[in-house]
């Protein structure tokens, strides 16, 4: 069992740089909660002094929209860790967890987390060094999603030739900054191909003009004597504007 | 000395646009900030008067009254901006300095001007009482369609002369004759407008091609649009839907309109 767990911690992005005996140390300490779907693992604006790893079934990350309605945030589950960020910065916890069907979470109290840190400070070192990782491939995407963005406002998708790869990724990498540009791009490319589908609808009109017509009817009209007194009031009335 | 500008608005056939671009072009440009007019030549059929919220009983003088001595102009400008009524667009325009001049300068009482001696000189002299006695930076002009003498004599006096057609060849061989006109009475400013335009064809091929067809610059392409079809309020369409296509590009004739010096 206790392998088991072990096994489970290896597996995720916080612990999976951690030596086999620390890994074991915290498995010791962790204990299982098993939920029914509708169960509520954590609630928004709690306290907190846990931590949970996924350890079966499938977990939402819900919040509420203005109208009170829940907005999903994101899903998690096997192998991913719910909650740490609250420990380290000791502040409330920042969304609800719901059960989405019967899982497992595993829970790792405050003491024992701030316990293994405190015994090994490679720990601490390692998870600043997996945040930073994080945070690094965050930040650098989000610079790419700023920078394409631009271009698709400038109308210049030539871009998406080069992210194919990126989405073929998303299916296998479970990062969600990686599922989200995955959807992103698919968007981008809707955009762009409802745009190429209305430019080409675009009809040309063809305009064509009778000169010898538009010359006949521009001498009946100017042939008139009311025309030409009016051309010499017009002209008299231009000079003397143009004096003024 | 007047500084206001005569903007005169025509077609070649009726039923392109005059009536709802020009109530729409003088609220931009008193929405801007200028003082401005706007002279309604058909009170008899639902025009002008209609999209400002008026009907004929409540007009009392006119232009007409004006020309043959009976009125003074200061009694004729009727304030939009004090008279906005309930409509959503309109409101807008509430303490704007807008005025509606009735005038019915056509059929049968254009003859009876002119014999009785009403010309051009009149007619211009009544315009620029008009500008001068309140002050207008611009009194706009809804013209007849066609090239009859009443609107030579519109055209002969403007300053800037904006002319609406559809985008079809109808209309470009008549506006053809127009601009030929407008260029031998030395109209200063030459403006093209091109409204109805369906929304399936290339609004800027149309544009560029009118453009060389007639060396005049292309002031707005509008498109042909039920909502405006269907203004069944009668309110003015560019400030009550502000963000619609073809308010947007009627801001950007009421914008050139306004470039000019
Ligand atoms: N871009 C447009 N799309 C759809 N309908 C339009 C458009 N522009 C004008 N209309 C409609 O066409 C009709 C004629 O418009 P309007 O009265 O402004 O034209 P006009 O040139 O002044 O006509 P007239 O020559 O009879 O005085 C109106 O019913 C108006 O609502
Ligand atoms: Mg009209």
């Amino acid at each position: 069992m206790s392998q088991d767990i072990q096994n489970y911690l290896k597996k995720t992005s916080l612990f999976k740089s951690l030596s086999d005996d620390m890994l074991n140390a915290l498995a010791q300490n962790t204990t299982t909660r098993k939920l029914a779907p509708g169960d509520v693992l954590m609630r928004k604006g709690e306290i907190a002094d846990s931590l949970f790893i996924i350890n079966e079934g499938w977990v939402k990350i819900v919040t509420e929209d203005k109208k009170g309605d829940e907005l999903i945030i994101n899903k998690c589950g096997p192998g991913e860790i719910i909650g740490e960020m609250a420990l380290l910065d000791s502040g409330p916890r920042s969304a609800t967890v719901i059960a989405i069907e019967n899982s497992e979470a595993l829970e790792l109290k405050q003491e024992a987390f701030q316990d293994l840190l405190d015994k090994n400070p490679n720990v601490s070192l390692s998870i600043i060094r997996s945040y930073s990782n994080r945070l690094r491939f965050s930040t650098k995407y989000i610079e790419r999603a700023i920078d394409w963005s631009q271009k698709i406002a400038e109308g210049d998708y030539s871009f998406i030739d080069q992210t194919q790869q990126i989405s073929k990724n998303a299916e296998t990498d479970d990062d969600k900054a990686t599922q989200l540009l995955s959807a992103f791009f698919t968007m981008v490319r809707r955009v762009k191909e409802r745009e190429d589908g209305l430019k080409q609808q675009l009809e040309q009109l063809t305009f064509e003009i009778d000169q010898s017509r538009r010359k006949q009817e521009f001498e009946e009209i100017t042939s008139t004597e009311f025309y030409a007194k009016l051309k010499e009031q017009a002209k008299n009335l231009r000079d003397k504007r143009a004096q003024q | 000395m007047n500084k206001g500008k005569i903007v005169s608005i025509h077609s070649f056939r009726g039923g392109t646009g005059k009536s709802n671009t020009t109530a729409n072009l003088a609220a931009q440009a008193a929405l801007a900030g200028k003082r401005v007019g706007v002279v309604d030549t058909d009170i008899q059929s639902p025009g002008i008067h209609v999209l400002f919220g008026l009907d004929e009983t409540k007009m009392g003088k006119t232009i007409n009254d004006f020309l043959h001595g009976k009125a003074t102009i200061r009694e004729i400008g009727f304030p939009i901006g004090e008279n906005t009524g309930g409509a959503e667009g309109r409101a807008k325009l509430a303490g704007k300095n807008l005025w509606l001049f009735p005038s019915s300068i056509r059929g049968r009482e254009i003859s009876q001007i002119i014999k009785e001696g009403v010309d051009f000189n009149r007619l211009n002299e009544g315009l620029q009482t008009t500008i001068s006695e309140f002050d207008l930076d611009y009194l706009f002009i809804d013209t007849h369609p066609g090239l009859n003498e009443e609107t030579l004599l519109s055209i002969a006096t403007s300053d800037i002369l904006l002319i609406i057609l559809r985008p079809d060849n109808q209309d470009l061989q008549g506006t053809s004759v127009t601009i030929d006109i407008a260029r031998s009475l030395d109209v200063p400013n030459l403006m093209l407008m091109v409204n109805k335009a369906l929304p399936k064809y290339d609004f800027a091929q149309i544009k560029t091609d009118i453009e060389e067809k007639f060396h005049a610059s292309v002031a707005g392409v509008l498109p042909l649009t039920f909502d405006l079809a269907d203004n069944a309020s009668n309110d003015l369409f560019s400030l009550r839907y502000p963000d619609h296509e073809w308010s947007k590009a009627l801001r950007g004739v009421a914008e050139a309109i306004l470039a000019v010096k």
